[in-house]
């Protein structure tokens, strides 16, 4: 018990002294999963939102592959982006393995399953007279689009906070693509891994109360913007 | 002509809720689309607002014949707004909502500004400019949504039930909004209705629905019923709450029937002991032309239409206890 609480005041201390090492891996996690959760808004967001306003031969069978995707392992994304960009990979030419593109990329396939199911139950989830009220006033289909999405707004919002969520949290993507390079690829939850083989627990401790406090702010966040959306359906 | 319509149907899996062989709206009129639930009342002004396509016919505006292709038809919804029953407002303030259609149309900000204010004025919701549009009350919203509805300086306003679910003193506001915007606009005006006292009161011209087609006239007292065969041999509509009226019908199936309100006796005294009988207390009267329409609760509504000469003559109030007998005759089955 003394060893896990003097763990746990060291953690304390080395949060609130701002380490630069600890910095330096919070820095690593943070850029890599915002870039991966922006790049799948942009492409997630705007496929959720068109699955869930056409109608399509195959749209039920559509989704029940997103659906299905949600589960996917995050170390059969590693493998699956390793047999792709390593040197005996198509786009071994690329140099891609061990860089935080190759987290990115990982990443991205992750979490755009989430963006984008989540994006179709916001928009489905719009009362279908928003449709009509924006076609009677006169809107066009691009202008009546924007109007289901304002209304669908909360809960994409949310849909990218969980992604966001679901990212930064990740190991088995990171470590696989990423090799866990100090100050370049090392991202918290691979720092975590690394520190607990060499049986370094204050920095193992710090990263995960880091972890856990943006898991909370995320779910805070997340609640948020889902109980606004429900309001406004 | 407004509008005409040639054939027009709409079918549902296989459901059909509307079947209009020729119907036809007159211009710069209030017409009143007058029928029970399930009527086709909604279909067809979604049809008219071009809002949905008809399954099979043809729809002309203003002498010109509706191509449905969806780019023509935005051309359209620009002439013609239809005001939902229980409209939702953007979550958004009231201005915006009101806006909303100037600022796709682009128009000049200082024209929407005045013009929206002039809209809420009019709708009596100067006051509300800023609210959020969720804290509305229902009639709040009515009144909001007709005021976003003509902002699009529309033809042609569609309303469906616009005072369905309002209390009376929306209800007054909307019936003066609606004959404001006729007579100085002369915006052409549908809307839908299941009660004959205000389509009395406000429109021109009224046109029945029953059963998704057009109706000589309008039926009321519409009740669901079963038919069934008696002890005595004789066939009687088993009504809810237990009632039952005897009929000479030959359907065996769950039916539907009116009662003509014309055609039904009332009486402070009961008459004999006659079939079809029922006793009942007066809860609204209300003057139509030369007659007085009485609605007495008799366990089930029931609305009675009797010359005004012989309503005074019985000297019948609200609250009084009344006999009223449905002859056969009197009785629709559907």
């Amino acid at each position: 018990m003394d060893f896990l609480t003097d763990s746990f005041f060291s953690a304390l201390l080395l949060i609130w002294t701002l380490d630069h090492n600890l910095i330096e891996i919070i820095n690593v996690s943070l850029k890599v999963s915002s870039v991966s959760t922006f790049v799948s808004a942009l492409l997630g967001v705007p496929s959720g939102f068109l699955i869930a306003f056409s109608e399509f031969r195959g749209k039920r069978l559509l989704i029940t592959i997103l659906n299905t995707l949600l589960a996917l392992p995050t170390v059969v994304i590693g493998l699956f982006v390793y047999a792709f960009i390593s040197r005996r990979g198509i786009f071994g030419a690329f140099d891609l393995l061990y860089t935080q593109k190759a987290i990115i990329i990982g990443q991205i396939i992750l979490i755009i399953p989430i963006v984008t199911t989540m994006t179709i139950s916001a928009v489905s989830r719009i009362d279908d007279r928003y449709r009509k009220a924006a076609l009677t006033l006169g809107a066009n289909l691009r202008q009546t689009a924007w109007v289901i999405i304002r209304e669908a707004r909360f809960g994409i919002v949310a849909a990218v906070v969980m992604a966001f969520g679901r990212v930064i949290a990740e190991v088995g993507i990171s470590m696989m693509l990423g090799g866990n390079a100090k100050g370049f690829t090392r991202t918290m939850t691979t720092a975590m891994a690394l520190e607990y083989d060499k049986g370094e627990f204050v920095l193992s401790v710090a990263l995960g109360l880091v972890l856990l406090g943006v898991s909370f702010t995320v779910n805070i966040f997340c609640n948020y913007f889902q109980g606004k959306g429900r309001g406004s359906s | 002509m407004l509008y005409q319509l040639n054939n027009v149907t709409k079918t549902y899996n296989g459901n059909t809720v509307l079947d209009l062989k020729h119907l036809s709206f007159q211009e710069g009129k209030v017409i009143g689309l007058l029928g029970p639930n399930g009527s086709g009342k909604t279909t067809l002004l979604e049809i008219l607002a071009f809002l949905l396509p008809p399954t099979s016919g043809e729809i002309w505006f203003k002498q010109e014949k509706v191509n449905l292709n969806l780019s023509r038809l935005m051309k359209l919804r620009r002439k013609v707004v239809l005001v939902q029953q229980n409209p939702i407002l953007f979550t958004t303030t009231v201005y915006k909502n009101i806006d909303f259609p100037l600022k796709i149309r682009n128009t000049p900000k200082a024209k929407r500004i005045e013009m929206v204010n002039a809209l809420l004025e009019l709708v009596g919701m100067a006051s509300f400019r800023d609210a959020g549009a969720h804290t509305l009350s229902g009639g709040q919203t009515q009144r909001v949504a007709i005021a976003r509805a003509l902002a699009c300086s529309p033809e042609v306003i569609l309303l469906d039930e616009p005072m369905s679910s309002v209390d009376v003193e929306n209800q007054i506001t909307i019936e003066r909004i609606i004959r404001e915007i006729n007579r100085i606009n002369s915006i052409s005006v549908v809307f839908t209705t299941h009660d004959m006292v205000q389509t009395s009161r406000l429109a021109d011209e009224t046109i029945f629905l029953f059963e998704g087609r057009a109706a000589e006239t309008i039926h009321e007292n519409i009740f669901s019923a079963r038919i069934e065969t008696a002890n005595d041999g004789h066939r009687y509509c088993m009504l809810p709450n237990g009632f039952k009226l005897r009929t000479r019908s030959e359907k065996t199936r769950r039916i539907r029937i009116s009662i003509s309100p014309g055609r039904i006796r009332i009486s402070r005294n009961q008459f004999s002991t006659e079939e079809n009988t029922l006793k009942g207390r007066i809860v609204q009267l209300n003057q139509e032309h030369s007659n007085v329409r009485v609605l007495v609760d008799a366990g089930i509504p029931l609305n009675v239409l009797i010359p005004t000469e012989l309503f005074d003559s019985q000297c019948m109030g609200i609250g009084e206890d009344v006999w009223i007998t449905c002859p056969e005759e009197s009785i629709d089955i559907f």
